[in-house]
């Protein structure tokens, strides 16, 4: 148990670097914080249980003295029942408030100006093609300018697909004959992993894509070329 | 391996090959066993039994066979992901998407289920004082029913088409247009034939545990096991009808031209939601029984009562109910827009009081008791902090914004089995250590039980921890393959090994087994572990209609206190009438029926359509002359007169 | 055991059973009416107001509702043990039961001729799934009828009685999924 106690802390302290908890957007980072502060509350939860779980088993365990007695009959405890159902409830309160916040913000998709970029994404067996204003189309790195809101529209030839760039942000699903929209701000210049994460057949592995955040001159460089 | 039959050309891959010589192999040997040990007879014994105990050992002999085979999917699966950019065997690409869907689609139907309805079956008659389920010949067809469905699944591997859209089969890529092999219509059949033999058991265990309990245990003295099969119940009543109709419009869609889930009339996501209307469900079908077990094994090793009976029940009901309005939290990324998802996640987040409650009534039931570390008793013990952590993760999916980040990595594959196997599978293997002296009159080796224990639940974090942190790092589930530079590679290299070390600690299962009734020792009397409920009154193994002399019951463990004041319980005056047990192969003949049907429909074969449909008439026939009834009817008219 | 009160009992148990089966299918129903309800009206191919026949929908109608009914008359013999009361009813409301049939396989013929089929677009596939399930059902209970009128022969009175009472159970019911889909599926497009 030590041995497995000690991995486990090992594993987690290597999870600094974990993609999903080094966000490159405001909204990665507001799922972030949506994560660790859920985390925190359940880690409290899982303290507290483990410290009654391993108090009463050790304390109450049967040994030579106590084998032939019989424990008193006890129907419940009006006082700690309230307790373990209201402090729950105050918990998952303070979990869901910012849980509702930032489901609002994230799903925020309008443009806010007319610099806005909008990239159409479609999805299908088994690559993206990512297509810009101009015409430009590319299918294994979406290329993104720093700092510039960027909208997504995406859409699907065929299954379900599911656009997912870790660093940037949560996932959306690709929908055939629907449009879903994304709308991210990259605020750090590097190369991330783009995966699909809905399950879409012989090669879903392979639908992997990078996205390269570039600052602005080289974008538009890029964007003419 | 490629050769002509008929001049078609076949392929086949060497798994298919290395699958078929191992039965062709392996049948002989084991029909020679059965003939030397002059076993026919059992087997011919319980295939025509309509008693609950057979059945429901039936039920659990058959999941922990389906348990060994999708087991081993799951080794195939993990040795396919022990490093990065490897190539195992077969298993990439489709040969991978038909090992995880046949894995998961197993696990939760073939094996999960039916462990948890043969404890129902081998229990809760027992647990209330009732001689048998209250129709034991639909007992008896609803066996068979999940039998075939589960043979008509399993076969699929054996003609090399084995479905490939994952436990979900979402539409469009399980519609014709994109899978238009027979895989998924296996997946179809083998879903519909054993969902209806679900029903059917939901349906017996209700009107037996309504009808059939002992005078006066009310429903406020039965034990916890008993009220949480009696929730289960209802909620397989509203879930599994939402399941049959899918099945059936996608079999519309797949062979009929229909278009509810693809082309520019469907909505695709119209399946999810009927999906997951049963599947959030069918979680906590899998769950409260488990539940339920636990509370009386806690109850019964701690020798003390359940602390908080009353909240308990409210709670296993609350969750039931709560059940049923959170199935979008598996949508989170669909588009359903902010306020279905907020909605959602809040109604999730509710079930974890009523589950906190429960955890928190397992503990105190603990406190001040005297706590036997037997091995029921550990396995009930390993399920709480297990248990607790898969809670907690849950309650992270639930938040909306995040499980953005969660849905469909390996996170969701870690949390899943970290309420599945924690609740389910540690629960059926308690009930199963617990119950086997009711079932065979012998009890299972505590030392072997320990080492099952301690393996399988190191095995089991092993191989599941790890997996929170590389569905963190963004590896998707699903897939086959990673690269190096994921970062993934040493969990899932820790959980390759872990999953080996479970599947070593099924060996002692075998083992036990074997051990337990190679010596020839005597039947343990009714009462081993010092029960404290109505089943530890009657001699193990059970004999049929155990209850003749009905007990009248007047609080709650009514057993334990009159074995506390040295007296036997009351015997009722006049009982009500027990079911009437017969001797059939009439499911027998349902099943082959349904058996044509389905590979009709698997392959579009119409004669063989039209002759399964036939043939199941033919079974109603059968059954409509042949009441084992008609006899006791005609008897009492005659008494009467 | 007390043998006096066994098939008491026992009827009770199975009629319990049976109600509970009666609401898994009631769950199908209600699913697949939700689904007629979600691909319907089609945005393209026929609505159905272009599809729907008032005259065979009305004479169907009158005919299955009827046969709920007449099937009263077999009750009301059940209980006397009259089995005059009994075939007769038996007997209309299968005379019934197959007109409404014939109505149906006439409903169906007609709007496949007409180039209305299940692949036509998503309002006429779910229609067809839910009133063919329907339909199946009433072909299930004629089967059950004939069935019934042999084992009145072969059965002890109070099995046989069992059987007949839980029939009707299955009769109405079908009825009253009728009416459902009578409100639902035909009704707003035909008025
Ligand atoms: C015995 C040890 C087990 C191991 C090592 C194991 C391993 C795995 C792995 C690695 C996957 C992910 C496949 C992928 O996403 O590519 C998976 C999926 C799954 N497992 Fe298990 N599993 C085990 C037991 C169980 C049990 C007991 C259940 C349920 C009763 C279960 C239910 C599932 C389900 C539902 C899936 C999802 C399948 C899908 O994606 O369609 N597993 N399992
Ligand atoms: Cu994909
Ligand atoms: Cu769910």
């Amino acid at each position: 148990m030590k041995k497995l106690a000690m991995m486990a802390v090992l594993l987690v302290l290597s999870g600094c670097n974990l993609r999903v908890l080094d966000p490159k957007s405001q909204t990665a980072s507001d799922q972030a914080f949506l994560i660790y502060l859920s985390f925190g509350i359940m880690m409290f939860v899982v303290l507290v249980v483990t410290v009654l779980f391993i108090g009463f088993t050790w304390k109450y365990r049967e040994t030579e003295k106590n084998r032939y007695d019989t424990p008193k009959h006890e129907e419940g405890n009006r006082t700690l029942e309230i307790i373990w159902t209201v402090l729950p409830i105050i918990l998952l309160i303070g979990l869901a408030i910012p849980t509702v916040m930032i489901t609002y913000d994230v799903s925020d998709i309008g443009a806010t100006s007319d610099e806005t970029l909008h990239v159409n994404v479609t999805g299908e067996q088994f690559r993206w093609t990512f297509e810009y204003e101009n015409g430009k189309q590319t299918h294994k790195n979406l290329v993104l300018p720093v700092d510039q809101e960027v909208v997504l529209h995406l859409t699907s030839n065929d299954v379900i697909h599911s656009f997912w760039v870790p660093k940037l942000g949560g996932k959306i699903d690709v929908l055939p004959g629907e449009e879903n929209q994304m709308k991210i701000t990259p605020n750090e210049e590097g190369t991330y992993q783009g995966k699909c994460a809905e399950y879409c057949g012989t090669l879903h592995t392979d639908m992997r894509f990078d996205t390269e955040v570039v600052d602005q001159e080289e974008f538009q460089q890029w964007l003419e070329e | 391996m490629q050769f002509y039959l008929f001049g078609d050309l076949i392929v086949l891959p060497t798994d298919v090959i290395a699958a078929w010589v191992s039965v062709i192999i392996g049948a002989p040997l084991v029909l020679y066993w059965f003939t030397k040990k002059r076993y026919w007879p059992v087997v011919w014994d319980f295939a025509t039994s309509t008693n609950h105990r057979k059945i429901g050992m039936l039920y659990i002999i058959f999941a922990l066979l389906f348990f060994f085979r999708a087991g081993i999917d799951a080794l195939f699966i993990r040795m396919q992901l022990v490093t990065a950019e490897n190539e195992f065997w077969v298993f990439q690409g489709d040969k991978y998407n038909e090992i995880f869907t046949t894995h998961g689609t197993m696990m939760i139907f073939f094996v999960a289920m039916p462990l948890l309805i043969g404890l129902m079956n081998v229990a809760v008659p027992l647990q209330i004082g009732a001689n048998d389920l209250a129709f034991p010949f639909l007992n008896a067809i609803g066996f068979y029913l999940f039998l075939t469905g589960g043979m008509i699944f399993f076969a699929a591997f054996f003609f090399n088409a084995a479905p490939n859209a994952g436990w979900t089969a979402y539409a469009p890529l399980s519609t014709y247009e994109f899978t238009s092999g027979p895989n998924n219509n296996y997946y179809i059949f083998g879903l519909q034939v054993s969902g209806l033999g679900t029903i059917f058991a939901a349906i017996n265990m209700i009107v037996t545990i309504l009808r059939l309990r002992a005078p006066g245990l009310k429903l406020t003295r039965m034990p916890l096991f008993p009220w949480a099969s009696l929730i289960t119940s209802f909620l397989i009543l509203v879930a599994f009808p939402v399941l049959a109709i899918a099945l059936l419009l996608l079999q519309f869609d797949r062979f009929y031209g229909a278009t509810f889930f693809i082309g520019e009339m469907g909505h695709p996501v119209y399946w999810q939601h009927l999906f997951w209307i049963f599947g959030h469900p069918e979680v906590y079908i899998l769950a409260l029984p488990a539940f339920g077990i636990f509370s009386d094994i806690i109850s019964n090793f701690s020798r003390k009562n359940v602390f908080g009976y009353t909240s308990m029940v409210i709670a296993l009901a609350l969750i039931g109910l709560l059940g049923f309005m959170v199935w979008a939290h598996h949508m989170f990324t669909v588009g359903l827009g902010p306020f279905a998802n907020t909605f959602f996640a809040i109604t999730t987040m509710m079930i974890a009081v009523p589950t906190g409650i429960k955890v928190f009534n397992w503990l105190f039931t603990m406190r001040r008791g005297v706590i036997r570390l037997q091995t029921p008793m550990l396995f009930a013990l390993g399920f709480i902090p297990t248990f607790v952590m898969g809670g907690v993760t849950g309650v992270m999916l639930a938040s909306a914004a995040a499980d953005m980040q969660y849905h469909d990595t390996y996170f969701v594959v870690a949390h899943f089995h970290y309420v599945i196997i924690g609740s389910t599978v540690l629960g059926a293997f308690a009930g199963l250590y617990y119950w086997y002296p009711k079932m065979t009159g012998k009890v299972l080796d505590d030392k072997l039980g320990k080492w099952h224990f301690w393996l399988f639940l190191i095995g089991f974090h092993l191989t599941f921890f790890p997996q929170h942190l590389a569905g963190l790092n963004g590896m998707p589930r699903r897939v086959y393959d990673y690269t190096w530079e994921d970062g993934v590679f040493v969990y899932n290299f820790i959980s390759t090994i872990g999953a080996f070390l479970m599947g070593a600690s099924m060996l002692f299962v075998l083992w036990n087994i074997y051990k337990t009734h190679r010596t020839k020792e005597e039947n343990v009397g009714p009462d081993p572990w010092d029960g404290r409920t109505l089943e530890w009154s009657v001699p193990s193994p059970v004999p049929e209609h155990p209850f003749e002399k009905m007990p009248v019951i007047d609080r709650r463990d009514a057993l334990w206190w009159a074995k506390q004041e040295g007296r036997s319980l009351p015997v009722a005056d006049h009982p009500r009438a027990s079911p009437i047990a017969v001797r059939t192969v009439q499911p027998l003949v349902l099943s082959a029926a349904l058996t044509i049907l389905s590979f009709g429909f698997i392959y579009g074969w119409v004669w063989m359509q039209i002759l399964g449909g036939a043939a199941s008439l033919g079974f109603f026939l059968l059954r409509a002359f042949n009441d084992e009834r008609t006899e006791a009817y005609r008897k009492e008219e005659q008494d009467d007169e | 055991m007390n043998s006096k009160t066994m098939s008491k009992d026992l009827f009770g148990d199975k009629r319990m059973g049976f109600f509970i089966y009666l609401f898994v299918e009631a769950v199908m129903f209600a699913t697949l009416f939700a689904t007629y309800l979600i691909y319907t009206p089609a945005p393209q191919g026929p609505h159905p107001s272009e599809v729907f026949e008032v005259k065979t929908v009305v004479l169907a109608s009158i005919f299955l509702l009827l046969s709920s009914g007449t099937l009263m008359i077999a009750e009301k013999g059940l209980d006397r043990r009259n089995i005059k009361m009994i075939l007769t009813g038996l007997l209309i409301t299968f005379t019934f039961g197959a007109i409404f049939m014939y109505f149906e396989v006439h409903e169906f013929y007609t709007f496949v001729t007409e180039g209305h089929t299940i692949s036509t677009n998503n309002f006429l596939s779910s229609f067809y799934v839910l009133v063919g399930l329907h339909a199946s059902h009433v072909l299930f209970g004629l089967f059950w009828m004939i069935v019934l009128l042999i084992q009145r022969k072969l059965l002890p009175y109070n099995l046989f009685k069992e059987k007949h009472k839980i029939f009707n159970y299955y009769w109405h019911f079908v009825d009253i999924i009728w009416v459902g889909i009578l409100i639902i599926v035909y009704i707003p497009y035909l008025i």
